[in-house]
């Protein structure tokens, strides 16, 4: 009892004893912190707004109009992440004729934190995409694809942390099974992995390892699929893994009006979400962190 | 000693006080639609200017004329799209094909979601190939048996679809059965054929199922577009009709 006292009193005096320096003003302050997490897929290479007349999506989307919507929600939280799920390449004529050079160039001017890669992405050959790397200046995350035996070796990562004020985002890739919907001659030797094992143990090196406040996967799979297709999808991979709090889809074109939020193997929330396709949409999912006792005691909200 | 502790304590709290846990209270999701209310960030515009420049003079360089609209949906069972199409690979695929194997491919079939626009009467422009064609699909060439060859009839007369069918074919179906002709010769059952389609579904793309696991698959290496902007290259005129190649009675 009596040692108790003293140490209370031993750290009241500590605490008095370091006034004026960095650590009482800390503690006094509550800090909270937002990451927004911007997000595209299936942007195949739209960089233009849709004609006026178009039949389904006039005077829509435009990677110029995108930038503006990026910068303005940088400056209100420079938190931010600009993340892709895949299939940039593929889908006007700029493709054809530049090869993807256009699109990563404006990519890269846009300040894309990171990228994974979708089947499309294969569509002048793994070599054509080798090619056009040096015009990202963003990272390539695909954790699934083993590049091996291929000239992406080394030149894609499995995941990448990002820094933002002390929040540790821990970003992974997942992709699509390419057999069957690439040919073969276009991705060559990349071995394609179970999304469902890697994702798990990419999730597990992000949080007991890396210790990451936030794991996002940047997943290619597809939204979902009826039963009859047996294939793997985002929300099948959101139930069977865990600790994962978003995965940003693509590939089936979803366009979801808000994120999904589901449930994983552990019986917690995680979000699933998908912007449709050609940038006509960038989605934002805000994430809100407290130190504050009084705050966090009340357990996560979700507003979608 | 007493120093000692309290310096540790002093030490211990500032540890503490300084990772002092980040939990995620709150998170807020929604979408963000691109639309004419945002404004364009000029520098972006600029630099893609030159390069829309260059796309758009060759989308708009004029490859061939229609004196009629071509659509997939002038008939039940053909198209005046479809028909063109299939006849244009073929016309283009096959001496490739000569040319590697000594033989000739027995006919096209093609899908008919696989095409992705019409073309408006008056000029055809590069444009409208990619309309019509935007994928990177090649054109490939599956040696069937006679069995797959009869699949492939079941498939079409189920589907009741006008997919792309070559001229060579004539396929008639009524209640009771059908009559299925190649070069006007009925199947026969000791030969195989040759039969040009797109890898896409060569692959089992559109459930044409019949496709898969060939004798042979010969890969032309030549893309579906690209075969397309060739006949309208050399044809001045493009004239299609429907032939009742495929009628349902």
């Amino acid at each position: 009892m009596k040692r108790r006292n003293f140490i209370q009193k031993s750290s009241a005096a500590a605490a008095l004893l370091t006034v004026g320096g960095l650590g009482l003003e800390s503690f006094a302050k509550k800090t909270s912190k937002q990451i927004t997490i911007l997000h595209t897929n299936d942007t195949h290479s739209h960089i233009e707004p849709f004609d006026i007349n178009h039949h389904n999506y006039p005077n829509m989307g435009g990677v110029a109009r995108r930038a503006t919507l990026v910068e303005n929600i940088r400056k209100e939280n420079p938190n931010t992440l600009l993340l892709d799920a895949g299939d940039i390449f593929q889908g006007t004529p700029y493709f054809n004729y530049y090869g993807g050079e256009i699109e990563f160039k404006l990519m890269s001017m846009l300040k894309y934190d990171a990228a994974t890669i979708g089947n499309h992405d294969f569509d002048n050959g793994i070599d054509g995409l080798y090619a056009q790397l040096p015009n990202a200046k963003f990272d390539f995350v695909s954790s699934n694809y083993n590049f091996k035996n291929t000239v992406l070796d080394t030149h894609v990562k499995p995941y990448k942390i990002f820094n933002k004020s002390d929040i540790k985002i821990g970003v992974f890739g997942i992709g699509i099974e390419l057999k069957g919907l690439v040919d073969n001659k276009l991705y060559k030797e990349t071995k394609y992995l179970n999304p469902v094992e890697i994702a798990q143990d990419m999730s597990r090196i992000l949080k007991e390892d890396e210790q990451c406040d936030l794991i996002i996967c940047l997943s290619h799979l597809g939204y979902h699929y009826t039963e009859k297709h047996s294939k793997i999808d985002d929300l099948t991979l959101a139930s069977k893994t865990k600790n994962i709090d978003l995965i940003i889809g693509g590939h089936t074109h979803t366009f979801l009006p808000k994120p999904t939020v589901t449930k994983n193997s552990a019986g917690e929330n995680v979000l699933v979400n998908q912007v449709g396709c050609y940038g006509l949409n960038v989605g934002r999912v805000d994430f809100h962190f407290d130190s504050d006792k009084n705050i966090t005691s009340k357990g996560k909200s979700i507003i979608v | 000693m007493k120093n000692f502790i309290l310096s540790f304590f002093a030490i211990s709290l500032l540890f503490s006080c300084k990772n002092e846990p980040n939990k995620l209270v709150k998170i807020e999701g929604k979408l963000l639609p691109i639309t004419k209310e945002t404004e364009s960030v000029k520098e972006i515009e600029d630099y893609i200017a030159p390069f829309k420049k260059k796309v758009e003079s060759e989308m708009s360089s004029v490859l061939s004329y229609t004196p009629v609209d071509l659509v997939r949906t002038d008939a039940l069972n053909e198209s005046s799209l479809g028909n063109l199409m299939a006849d244009l690979c073929y016309e283009r695929a096959n001496p490739v094909f000569k040319s590697r194997t000594g033989k000739n491919i027995d006919f096209a079939l093609f899908n008919f979601g696989g095409i992705r626009a019409g073309i408006t009467k008056g000029n055809i422009k590069t444009e409208n190939a990619f309309n019509l064609m935007p994928f990177e699909n090649t054109l490939v060439v599956a040696e069937l048996s006679s069995e797959k060859i009869v699949e492939l009839c079941n498939f079409l007369i189920k589907a009741n679809t006008a997919h792309p069918l070559s001229k060579q074919v004539k396929l008639v179906a009524t209640k009771s059965g059908y009559t299925f002709t190649i070069n006007n010769k009925k199947i026969d059952k000791t030969k195989t054929y040759f039969v040009l389609t797109s890898d896409y579904l060569q692959n089992g793309g559109d459930n044409m199922v019949f496709f898969k696991n060939p004798i042979k698959l010969h890969k032309l290496d030549y893309k579906v577009r690209n075969a397309i902007i060739d006949y309208l290259k050399e044809t001045d005129t493009v004239k299609v009709k429907l032939d009742g190649r495929f009628i349902m009675k």
